[in-house]
């Protein structure tokens, strides 16, 4: 499938600052591309070129087959885009915000009730439909701000950090719109700091570090390149030592550790690193099962994707 | 004309192709929707207009009173004069109005949109730039319009005590129309220069002092100039030098409201002509001079039209630094 996002050797100076070096990356229609990286990466700058808000020092950009630098119109026509900060006209009601904004993507005034009804329905703010976009938390205004974005029902979604200031249930709310966004047929592209948000639902990520994209791929090749040692936690309720003797004949595993301070009392816990696909990882379940070894908790680490970053970025922080 | 650019939430199937109707030609731009929602919403608009008639008509009453009070000739105060005070006065007061009022309304456009953040998110739609701009001009200018026409009664007011001819209404209004234009147009390009609506207004206030003040004191400048000619000292000034000095005073008074209004004013009151004279030289031979009111128009409408032009650009340009 030709890709639907593609940067050719991207290149941006500010003045002596090279903020984007030699980027080139692709993403393909459908995926959900998480695009990661330390503050001052270069991911907004990125992002800019990519919705035709900024021009590139160098390189080039095609969104759905339109250049950014020669079709900037095209390339609108195909995008939502959500900036990391924006601000939102505190005079106008949520409806009127929308209908706005689709009648800025020349949607007949005939059509625009209903797709903003739908719009709002999908992030759900129906029920706020009249009042003050000012007067909208922090978390609706993202999401208002996401409806927004597909009011012209774009291809391709370039979001940045949509997830930045919000608590954990907010963000876990983006998150589920993103997946049903994607679900609809919608290309994501966005970037963020927060790990679990792309371990969580990323198909492919970007690693970029210092304006060089350092690693891409889909995310679970990343992890098995990157970070050949996965790690599991298992909590057991009794037979630790036969568990750890079954578990230390898996092939592929290369180390089993019991952990000693396990909340509440009574319960054990190891730590069984190895190398290997989620097909292996669902065998160790079985046979720890087959075994009659009573495990309450099985889990691959969250830090995964963490360490992933930071096994990619190694070095390079300056 | 405000009126009919509220929205009408109604959709109607509009058959697309021919001649647009004013309405449909406003709601095809989303932005003059927006502005005119913003400043009429609620009762904002109406309080707005309450205030400025009010205080319009305060200021009539006040003239009035203060002409007929002072007035020394000895059959009682003239009706006529009186009439003229009345509607020299509001003119006056409406060119100020649109000279400082109209840039504040549109030094904010552009800057205005940056500094809430606004900007970046409506410039990755598909609203054209000149939709952008010519939106933010229009939906001030309609509310200048709106005030402007809002104060005729006003002004008939010197109707009924006379010596007010229609030529005068009629020209006035223009010069106050096409001065909106101007300074709206300039108010905009500066808030499309500067990235915050406080520098642009600074710019916007500083360049209509020196257009509608500054003009003023550089023309005092031809005065001793004029001395050698008006007062004669011995030999009488070449006839060419006349004219240069005569056609460069001109050219100064067309540069300025206050000025356009003065002498269009003298000429309609001692030729009886709205459209000019012709000015004799020392030879005898006559000069024509047009009206002030004429070339003034133009200068503003070409003026307001490079700037609009200009301002489409740069809200184009992408940022490049
Ligand atoms: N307008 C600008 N002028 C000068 N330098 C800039 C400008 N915008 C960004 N930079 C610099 O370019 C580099 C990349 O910035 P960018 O905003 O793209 O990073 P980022 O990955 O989005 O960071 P963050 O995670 O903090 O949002 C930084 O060093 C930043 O200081
Ligand atoms: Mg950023």
């Amino acid at each position: 499938m030709a890709p639907i996002i593609e940067i050719h050797h991207l290149r941006k100076t500010y003045g002596k600052l090279t903020a984007v070096e030699d980027l080139s990356l692709h993403v393909e229609p459908g995926a959900i591309f998480g695009f990661v990286g330390p503050n001052g990466a270069g991911k907004t700058t990125t992002m800019r070129i990519l919705t035709t808000l900024m021009s590139p020092s160098g390189g080039e950009a095609w969104v759905a087959g339109h250049s950014v630098t020669k079709d900037p119109r095209g390339v609108r026509r195909a995008i939502g885009y959500m900036p990391d900060f924006f601000g939102v006209y505190d005079d106008m009601s949520v409806w009127e915000y929308l209908d706005f904004f689709g009648a800025c993507y020349e949607i007949p005034e005939a059509k625009r009730a209903s797709i903003n009804k739908d719009l709002l329905e999908l992030v759900d703010l129906a029920h706020r439909r009249d009042d003050r976009v000012e007067g909208l938390s922090r978390g609706m205004k993202q999401r208002l701000a996401l409806a927004r974005t597909l009011a012209h029902d774009p291809q391709v979604l370039i979001l940045d950090e949509p997830a930045s200031g919000l608590d954990p249930r907010a963000r876990i709310e983006i998150r589920e719109l993103l997946v049903e966004l994607a679900r609809m047929g919608k290309t994501i592209f966005f970037s963020t700091h927060i790990l679990a948000d792309v371990a969580e639902i990323c198909t492919d990520v970007g690693i970029i570090e210092a304006g060089k994209l350092v690693a891409m791929g889909k995310l679970e090749e990343m992890q098995r390149r990157l970070m050949p040692h996965r790690r599991i936690h298992v909590t057991l309720i009794g037979k630790i030592d036969e568990a750890q003797a079954l578990l230390a004949g898996v092939e592929g595993v290369t180390a089993v550790n019991v952990e000693s301070q396990v909340e509440p009392p009574g319960r054990s816990e190891i730590v069984v690193e190895y190398n290997g696909d989620d097909t292996e990882v669902s065998a160790i379940l079985a046979k720890l099962i087959g075994a009659s070894i009573p495990v309450v908790h099985f889990s691959e680490d969250v830090r995964d994707m963490e360490a992933v970053f930071m096994q990619a970025t190694k070095g390079i922080v300056s | 004309m405000a009126e009919s650019a509220l929205p009408t939430p109604k959709p109607q199937k509009a058959p697309k192709k021919p001649t647009l109707s004013l309405r449909e030609r406003l709601a095809a731009n989303p932005v003059i929707l927006k502005e005119l929602r913003g400043r009429m919403r609620g009762n904002r608009g109406f309080i707005t207009l309450t205030v400025y008639l009010g205080l319009m008509g305060l200021f009539t009453v006040l003239l009035y009173l203060a002409y007929t009070a002072s007035t020394t000739n000895v059959y009682g105060p003239s009706n006529q004069i009186a009439g003229k005070v009345v509607f020299a006065g509001l003119v006056g007061v409406e060119l100020f109005l649109v000279c400082f009022i109209a840039p504040a309304f549109t030094a904010g456009a552009i800057s205005g949109e940056r500094e809430r953040q606004t900007y970046e998110l409506l410039r990755t739609t598909l609203l054209p730039a000149r939709s952008l701009v010519m939106g933010k001009l229009t939906s001030a200018l309609s509310f200048i319009v709106l005030l402007l026409f809002a104060a005729v009664p006003l002004q008939s007011l010197a109707f009924l005590l006379g010596g007010v001819a229609p030529e005068e209404v009629m020209i006035s209004l223009v010069v106050l129309l096409v001065t909106a234009l101007a300074s709206g147009s300039a108010g905009i390009f500066f808030s499309a220069i500067m990235r915050r609506t406080l520098g642009a207004s600074v710019l916007t206030y500083a360049f209509a002092l020196v257009s509608v003040l500054g003009l003023p004191l550089l023309m005092l400048t031809f005065i001793p100039a004029y001395d050698i000619f008006f007062y004669g000292y011995g030999s009488s000034p070449s006839p060419l030098l006349q004219a240069v000095l005569i056609y460069g005073f001109g050219v100064l008074v067309c540069l300025n409201p206050l000025a356009t209004a003065l002498f269009t004013e003298a000429i309609l009151v001692n030729e009886h002509s709205a459209l000019g004279m012709s000015y004799s030289l020392s030879n005898g031979a006559t000069i024509p001079l047009v009206s002030p009111w004429i070339p003034y128009t133009f200068i503003c409408l070409f003026f307001s039209l490079a700037m609009i032009l200009i301002t489409i650009q740069i809200v184009k340009r992408k940022e490049t630094s």
